[in-house]
């Protein structure tokens, strides 16, 4: 992830990181991705910066194409990828080039993955200017990506593209001396093919066409010297008549000047496409069709306990950590997909930063 | 055309809101803005989370945006 918007600490630094990220869950897909990242300044106001994600999953996809289960007939988890070895590998570097003179930032830069059965293209360009002595901070982002599927299980589908315009806008405004809050408005535009090459094409069909707008509102909260917090919401909606609201909120403590925790908690709630029915009642005549679950109306909830170390105040190193456990509600779509009523994760993240 | 019309309105009536309307906010003086440079006021405090938490959400939820942040695409969703 490239942010688009920094706040109001800026300043160009040469610097390199190495992580580590995990997740689990209870349909044994099991994620492990190593990510590595250098930025490197090329002048007071220049800097250049690449970025490695590498993802080695299990699970991660329908491997032989079946269709998930309908009555007593074969089901998804049966044909799923097992954990034993990795099945795909992602590899998806990103490269990019920052501008910054103080008052106005710009970067612009590309992405490229690549796994077995996908291959994704992107651009994506950002402006932030700050205004009234940094009070005020105007932010736009711009991204189009090219995706192309190639799905191993010989389908043929009636378009192999996926093509995603994104465009946000933002304003950073400090309230106080210790509050801040960031407005963000998002829209985005998909076409191509919409679902999964995995699902079978009887029972799964979208529009090939989707728009989405979001808008977020975030703040940080000062408490005092060991203490911050800072909350979220997030409106979504969408022309397939999907709407959702996402909840957050963390507190940060500083347990000395080496060492800060905290903890955090997220809800999200969404309801189903206009186009989703229960699963047994489709009929031919229907246009569009899903027995997935992310279609369907479900919520979520995350919990999770963030750790940061830094050796000293000069050190160059500082060591993140993070473990959030994730949960759905109960959904007969999930059940039917995965035969569990719900996916219950745990998720890590390791890194290591070195500035030099 | 119409949608990137009323985005391009609504971006220029921010930038109007608050470079006039700004001003009459309480203005924070350089020399108070310490707090904001403390990495517990950091909009993403871990920034390896904000990446891989993104990631999972997109994949395993129907919702995305409102991150002001450039993700890529893959196979996973």
């Amino acid at each position: 992830m490239v942010p688009f918007l920094k706040t109001y600490a800026s300043g160009l630094k040469d610097s390199a990181s190495f992580g580590l990220d995990t997740y689990s869950d209870n349909n044994d897909v099991q994620v492990y991705s190593p990510t590595f990242e250098l930025m490197k300044t090329v002048s007071k106001n220049w800097l250049v910066g690449v970025k490695l994600r590498v993802d080695a999953i299990a699970a991660a996809s329908i491997r032989f194409g079946y269709s998930p289960k309908v009555g007593n007939s074969i089901n998804a988890q049966a044909t799923a990828s097992k954990k034993s070895t990795f099945q795909d590998m992602r590899y998806a570097p990103t490269f990019f080039v920052t501008y910054d003179d103080g008052e106005n930032a710009a970067t612009v830069g590309g992405y490229y993955s690549t796994e077995l059965d996908y291959v994704g293209k992107a651009l994506f360009a950002s402006y932030t200017k700050q205004l009234n002595q940094g009070n005020t901070v105007l932010g736009i982002g711009l991204s189009q990506s090219a995706d192309k599927w190639s799905p191993n299980n010989g389908r043929v589908l009636p378009r192999d593209n996926r093509d995603e315009r994104k465009v946000d806008l933002s304003v950073n405004q400090l309230i106080s001396t210790t509050l801040s809050l960031q407005f963000v408005y998002s829209y985005m535009n998909s076409q191509g093919f919409l679902s999964s090459p995995y699902i079978n094409n009887i029972t799964e069909n979208y529009p090939s066409t989707r728009t989405g707008h979001a808008f977020a509102v975030k703040g940080l909260k000062f408490i005092d010297d060991d203490n911050s917090m800072n909350f979220s919401y997030r409106y979504y909606t969408d022309d397939w008549g999907i709407k959702s609201h996402t909840f957050g909120t963390e507190w940060l403590h500083d347990v000395n000047n080496n060492l800060m925790i905290g903890l955090r908690g997220r809800y999200y709630t969404q309801t189903a496409a206009n186009f989703t029915k229960p699963i047994a009642s489709y009929t031919a005549t229907d246009t569009y069709k899903a027995s997935e679950y992310r279609m369907s109306a479900f919520n979520s909830y995350d919990i999770g306990i963030p750790i940061t170390y830094k050796p000293s105040e000069y050190s160059p190193y500082k060591f993140s950590f993070s473990v959030d456990y994730y949960r759905t509600s109960d959904n007969a779509f999930i059940e039917n997909w995965f035969g569990n009523k719900h996916i219950q994760a745990v998720y890590t993240t390791f890194r290591v930063d070195y500035d030099f | 055309m119409k949608v990137t019309f009323s985005i391009q309105l609504l971006f220029l009536s921010l930038i109007f809101l608050f470079n006039g309307c700004s001003d009459k906010l309480t203005r924070v003086m350089p020399y108070e803005k310490e707090h904001f440079a403390d990495v517990k006021m950091s909009l993403s405090p871990l920034a390896e989370r904000a990446e891989h938490e993104g990631h999972i959400f997109l994949i395993r939820e129907a919702s995305a945006g409102g991150d002001s942040a450039y993700q890529g695409g893959c196979g996973c969703r």
